[in-house]
């Protein structure tokens, strides 16, 4: 699984920190997203990927010996690097759970939005997306995303309860990403702050369990929203 | 009769797809199966091929929808409802030799005509849970739309991706319905 410490080093601006691994690894990544943005998979070539880095042909092979496939993966995984990275900056830097929530919810529904490899795919290469957003594939992704969040949010809940809150907020991440509502939109703060304080705190105060301690949820309560279910979350049940 | 033809086609298609994929369905096959000429298979899809798997994605859909929906009937409160849809749902998708066997062999056949699908299915699965809301009780302040356009997007999430709660097991349902779905859209509820 993906850890704090395996995310950084990919994404760190300075080649040297990429270790043992070539100084152009980054370069040529980006390289292939500008290709992806533009001509999708079918149609990159090595040599494409080369002349848009600026590095040559065997450059590019010294660098990512398995070729198109070998850059692929690692533009998957670089990418997917970047938005754990941000998100953890984000969760890092929030102050309560309900600004957590948010903060994540916007970062990763934004990088989403605004990525034009992806955009591209899933207009021409659906399948290639699509696959890892369906059935079990889309639990893979779910379990990545929730283990590399939960750890932010197990500062309000206990750890159980932090992978279940995780996984939550990617399901809706990627709900909103795949099918965009008229209605709301994750990329804006006011829009993921109504969905959280409608949904998700209310939901979290619930799947707590009597003996854990209880999440303070006050200051997202002052703005008259619904009550919660009270003294007894887990009573119906 | 273009529609009873149309009907013929579809489960036809459905038909040649279990046995041999969607790749390697032909127009022909489907005339075949059908018994019908090809010039009907393409009065009726024009489309062609493209047209026939759209529209057997649909069909499929549409039947695994019903089925859900008779399963749900007389269920004596929302919770109730959405906890017997979700269990049967689940198991009914894992069970389902046909789809499961698509996504692990031609999952990119598949999934776009399933992404589009899933707009309908979403917008039905408002549509059927909005009023089982109303009448359990709106929490204040939410409006109804949004809620049941969220619950339908929760809905599809876990009875095609589980996650880490255990579907099969009635108790985390339970659990499941009443924090991560229910809870903020719904009045709390009465003691029991």
């Amino acid at each position: 699984m993906i850890e704090v410490g395996a995310v950084v080093p990919l994404v760190a601006p300075s080649p040297a920190a990429a270790g043992e691994q070539s100084p152009h690894r980054v370069r040529i990544i980006d390289g292939t997203l500008a290709c992806l943005a533009r001509h999708g998979t079918a149609k990159t070539t090595v040599d494409d990927i080369a002349r848009q880095s600026g590095v040559s042909r065997a450059t590019v092979y010294r660098a990512f010996p398995g070729g198109r496939d070998e850059i692929l993966g690692a533009v998957v995984d670089t990418e997917m690097a970047r938005l754990f990275s941000a998100l953890g900056v984000r969760l890092g830097n929030a102050g309560d759970l309900g600004s957590a929530l948010v903060g994540g919810i916007v970062e990763a529904s934004t990088r989403l939005r605004d990525h034009a490899a992806l955009h591209f795919l899933v207009e021409h290469e659906p399948g290639i997306v699509l696959g890892h957003l369906a059935f079990d594939e889309s639990d893979r992704l779910l379990a990545t995303a929730s283990k590399f969040t939960a750890p932010f949010l197990a500062r309000w809940m206990s750890p159980d309860e932090a992978e279940r809150v995780a996984e939550w907020a990617t399901r809706i991440v990627l709900s909103y990403a795949i099918a965009p509502s008229s209605h709301l939109d994750p990329c804006d703060e006011a829009d993921a702050g109504r969905l959280v304080a409608t949904f998700m705190l209310p939901g979290i105060e619930a799947l707590q369990s009597a003996t854990s301690a209880p999440i303070d949820i006050t200051p997202y309560r002052a703005s008259g929203l619904p009550a919660g279910p009270g003294e007894g979350p887990g009573a119906a049940s | 009769m273009a529609q009873e033809a149309r009907q013929r086609i579809v489960e036809a298609t459905y038909a040649c797809i279990a046995r041999r994929g969607i790749a390697k369905t032909t127009v022909e096959d489907v005339a075949r199966e059908a018994g019908l000429s090809r010039a009907t298979v393409y009065r009726t899809f024009p489309g062609g091929r493209d047209e026939l798997i759209d529209a057997t994605v649909a069909w499929a859909t549409f039947d695994f929808f019903a089925k859900l929906y008779d399963r749900i009937q007389g269920a004596s409160s929302l919770e109730e409802m959405m906890e017997r849809g979700i269990m049967f749902a689940h198991r009914s998708i894992l069970e389902h030799q046909v789809l499961q066997r698509v996504m692990q062999t031609e999952p990119d056949k598949l999934l776009p005509a399933l992404t589009v699908e899933s707009n309908r299915i979403r917008a039905g699965i408002a549509e059927v849970l909005a009023p089982y809301v109303v009448d359990r009780g709106l929490a204040a302040g939410v409006d109804l739309g949004d809620a049941a356009d969220f619950l339908a997007r929760m809905v599809l999430s876990y009875i095609s991706a589980p996650g880490r709660w255990d579907l099969e097991d009635p108790e985390q349902v339970a659990r499941l319905v009443r924090s991560e779905l229910l809870a903020g859209v719904v009045v709390p509820a009465r003691s029991r």
